[in-house]
């Protein structure tokens, strides 16, 4: 396929099962927005889903893609990107799916800046499983298994990154489309690890981060003037808990990205149709 | 039997036990004779017993016995560590000089030799370890020459002035010996040969194998016994386009290893016991997403932390049946180091093949053991590559429904579907770890869940059926007695036989590496009178599924003390085993 791809090329013919209104569908319309919109078709491209109400954009999508398990999801995204550096690899999932049980991958996924796009559907509440308290759940939200609230502090992802080593932050809204749209197209051509943490509301076990709420509170950067090339500056939005902002927090410019590091270059897939020629001198090594 | 001669260096852990032991087994095995290594080690970096151990012969020699002629004490734990092994022709080469009175028993010879202080004399206290290999040569009468190629081997990169230093250290220790001892009615005299032979672990095998198999890609998390096998491959890998990531766990490991192979590439991960269960979170996904995946387990003793230097074969269960749900998969035990070249190999193919995960589940007595071979053990043009269904733009269309989609995961009589890597034209599909159709789609519908469930497990059937799960046979194929192993045993087995032999009892041995699919051993049984399966663990796995498979009753022989079997020792447990009766059905 060539320039002529739509973003509807990635839609899938499987009708979405969300509830109406999930911010989900707005996220996913940026993605395959921003996709198309950066030049690339299905055929190249890898979408890697987590597990979750968010995860199934993988079935709704249409790309080679894998819908793995639960919190994984940032491994898979690294093993495709290092075996196949042409393809473009784009990881989407949720607040509990990257946050929680895949905290860990989260921390060093970005510390490795493979050159890939994580998507977070953060709802701030764990949708599939039908409204629990997710890592990103104020502390003071009650749900079924919280009745008074966590009673933690949510945690902040974005300083996780930034704590982490990122090359590329931002925060979206999956209702202000072509804001969304843009970030997401920013992050697919950074050089690196490019994390957009998307507000995409859950409407119907999170009844405080709403639509009205994010619509209300949401501080654009880019209108406030906001330089994501500056670390001070980012690290000033990313740890201000009194608001939240959408943008690029921060992007480093002289990001290099994991395959260009390590000199990973090659298509892995292409393997000759026996042992390697010099072979032998593999065994004879070890005279 | 073999003439052999058994020689081991013995200290604390960070006293370089392991490559003077290296250097010496080299050094044999470029004089062209057989040696079989093996290690006592304990899980620390620094201080506790640790022994490097080779058993040397012209003729070939795959197992351990119980006797030690040479033995290098670096401290007096040493000694007391291997007591049992010694005899009375055994000489023990110590430094009276260090600060320990050696307790030596009068029966045996006492080789006192200033270690560190001929060592500085050559250059610095640091080369005492090969002060002593020379001593050791002297007493067997090994040209000291042959280590010299050893300690390029080892030193090179560091520079010459420390190759030459090492070589006069080996000369002053071996001098030292011929001035002051007169040790020839020890009657040791190692034979050389012009063979040349290589030498290498179970842990190198399986990454040559991987290596000569087409893998390109390997994550992995460190974890004895099967970390080598990372160690191997980085900086090798990278010469044939490939790489190689330390993951942050297995959890990740497995994923990254499924992520590269959906690409396209071939892919494996390593671990042991406890990453193995990390990864049986992931290893449902790699069989219903179709995933061609090689997973290595080097066994070590557990249950959980269990003894993690020491040998084991506990994982059966877990590798067979582990994962939640049920799991189409290979398992292959490979039972020699150079099979653990050959069956990677064949993992490979089976994985592509088959688009199945394939376990290959080795131990740590392989890992760790050091064997030689001649070259023409890992003929390289004896490796065949079989990529199974991969499609390419042009044969994609015929796997195209009505609609123009790919069906990654059509229902074929084999079983096998077509697969189509990113990059090939209209190819893209999904693929999930939920029930899906034909398309990779999510489906909860009741036909079309059972014929992917039958065509997943069609997989197997087709393997069985086209390929050979052969097993291994040694000694008298009409014996009455039977004696059935799985993995590193081999080796003890076949030695043992000899020993039986001598003993006039004439024993059938099967060796096993395939489990599943596996040989049907229900003949094999029926012919016998009595049948023992012997295995490294308490409770005995392979038993259970072999008595599952014949319908029968079997005796076990289990060792689950961590320690590998010996051959001598092996032949003893049969002898007795063959007299008890037979459990009740
Ligand atoms: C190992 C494992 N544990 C638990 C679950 C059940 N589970 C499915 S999705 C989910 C949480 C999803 O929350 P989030 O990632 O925020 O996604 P959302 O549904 O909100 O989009 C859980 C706990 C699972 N699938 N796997
Ligand atoms: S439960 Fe919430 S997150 Fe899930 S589909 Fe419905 S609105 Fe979206
Ligand atoms: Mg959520």
């Amino acid at each position: 396929m060539s320039s002529d791809v739509r973003f509807t090329d990635f839609k899938s013919d499987k009708q979405p099962t969300w509830c109406p209104g999930c911010g989900d569908f707005g996220t996913m319309n940026g993605m395959m927005k921003g996709l198309a919109e950066t030049g690339n078709d299905p055929d190249n491209t890898f979408v890697v889903a987590g597990i979750g109400c968010s995860g199934k954009i993988g079935t709704y999508m249409h790309s080679y893609a894998l819908h793995g398990v639960h919190g994984r999801a940032l491994p898979v995204g690294t093993g495709v990107k290092m075996a196949r550096p042409d393809l473009e690899v784009m990881v989407a999932g949720g607040d509990g799916d990257g946050y929680s049980i895949g905290a860990g991958h989260f921390v060093h996924a970005v510390r490795r800046n493979v050159d890939m796009t994580y998507v977070v559907m953060d709802n701030r509440i764990y949708g599939l499983t039908k409204g629990q308290a997710s890592p990103t759940s104020r502390s003071d939200f009650e749900t079924s298994t919280t009745p008074e609230g966590p009673k933690q502090p949510p945690v902040n992802p974005l300083a996780l990154a930034l704590a982490s080593g990122a090359s590329f932050i931002a925060q979206s809204f999956s209702s202000d489309a072509l804001r969304h749209q843009e970030i997401i197209e920013e992050a697919i051509e950074h050089d690196g690890f490019g994390f957009v943490n998307v507000f995409s509301p859950c409407v119907t076990f999170n009844d405080v981060d709403t639509y009205d709420y994010f619509r209300d509170s949401l501080v654009d950067l880019q209108e406030e003037g906001h330089d994501p090339n500056d670390y001070e500056a980012a690290k000033e939005v990313i740890l201000d808990g009194d608001k939240e902002y959408q943008g690029v927090m921060y992007q480093d410019e002289n990001s290099v990205p994991y395959h260009e590091q390590h000199g990973v270059t090659e298509d892995m897939s292409d393997i000759p149709e026996g042992a390697p020629e010099d072979a032998m001198d593999l065994v004879r090594e070890f005279y | 039997m073999a003439e052999d001669l058994n020689w081991a260096i013995g200290g604390e852990a960070g006293d370089g036990i392991d490559s003077t032991g290296k250097i010496f087994a080299q050094a044999l095995s470029r004089a062209g004779r057989h040696v079989f290594t093996s290690k006592d080690f304990a899980s620390r970096i620094r201080g506790g017993y640790t022994a490097y151990k080779i058993r040397t012969s012209v003729d070939e020699v795959q197992s351990v016995v119980d006797r030690l002629d040479i033995l290098v004490a670096l401290t007096q734990r040493t000694i007391d560590e291997n007591l049992d092994e010694l005899h009375e022709g055994s000489a023990i080469i110590y430094d009276g000089e260090r600060s320990w009175e050696a307790d030596i028993p009068e029966e045996m010879t006492a080789v006192d030799v200033p270690l560190k202080s001929l060592a500085e004399e050559a250059g610095g206290a640091i080369m005492r370890n090969v002060v002593a290999l020379g001593a050791a040569c002297e007493i067997t009468g090994f040209d000291v020459e042959y280590l010299d190629e050893s300690l390029e081997k080892r030193f090179g990169g560091k520079g010459s002035k420390i190759v030459e230093n090492n070589k006069e250290a080996a000369r002053l220790g071996q001098e030292y010996v011929q001035e002051n001892y007169d040790l020839s009615h020890l009657g040791y005299d190692v034979e050389t040969t012009d063979e040349d032979y290589v030498l290498l672990n179970g842990d190198e095998a399986i990454g040559m194998g991987a290596l000569a198999a087409g893998c390109r890609f390997y994550a992995g998390y460190p974890i004895t016994p099967a970390t080598n096998v990372m160690e191997y491959l980085t900086g090798r890998i990278e010469e044939y386009g490939g790489h190689v990531v330390q993951a942050e766990d297995e959890l990740s490991a497995i994923n990254m290893a499924l992520g590269a192979a959906r690409a396209g590439a071939r892919s494996m991960t390593a671990t042991s016991g406890p990453g193995i269960d990390l990864m049986a979170e992931t290893f449902g996904l790699v069989a219903t997403s179709e995933t061609p995946l090689v997973i290595v387990d080097v066994m070590r003793s557990g249950p959980s932390t269990g003894m993690p230097t020491k040998q084991e074969q506990g994982d059966l269960n877990m590798t067979l049946y582990g994962g939640h749900g049920e799991i189409p998969r290979f398992v292959i035990t490979p039972t020699t180091i150079s099979e653990c070249f050959w069956k990677t190999v064949e993992a490979f193919n089976y994985a592509e093949k088959y688009q199945t995960p394939v376990y290959v589940v080795a131990d740590l007595a392989l890992a760790v053991t050091e064997q030689t071979f001649p070259p023409e053990a890992f003929d390289m043009d004896d490796v065949e590559i079989d990529r199974g269904k991969l499609v390419d733009d042009d044969e994609v269309d015929e796997w195209l429904d009505a609609q123009g989609r790919f069906r990654a995961h059509a229902v074929t009589d084999d079983g096998i579907s077509p697969r189509a890597i990113p990059g090939t034209t209209d190819g893209a599909h999904m693929s999930t770890g939920l029930e899906h159709d034909e398309l990779g789609r999510r489906t909860e519908d009741e036909d079309e869940r059972v014929q992917q469930v039958d065509k997943r497990n069609r997989k197997v059937e087709t393997a069985k059926e086209n390929e050979e799960w052969d097993y291994r046979e040694f000694g008298d194929a009409d014996a009455d007695n039977l004696v059935i192993s799985w993995g590193s045993n081999e080796g003890a087995l076949v030695e043992a036989l000899e020993y039986l032999e001598e003993d006039g009892i004439d024993v059938r041995v099967i060796s096993v590496p395939y489990i599943f699919p596996r040989p049907d051993l229900t003949e094999e049984i029926e012919a016998a009178d009595d049948t023992i399966v012997v295995e490294c663990n308490a409770t005995g796995q392979f038993a259970d599924v072999i008595e599952h498979d014949a319908l029968t009753r079997v005796k076990r022989i289990n060792k689950y003390t961590g320690v590998r079997f010996k051959a001598d020792e092996l032949a003893t447990e049969i002898t007795d085993k063959l007299s008890e009766e037979v459990p009740a059905q």
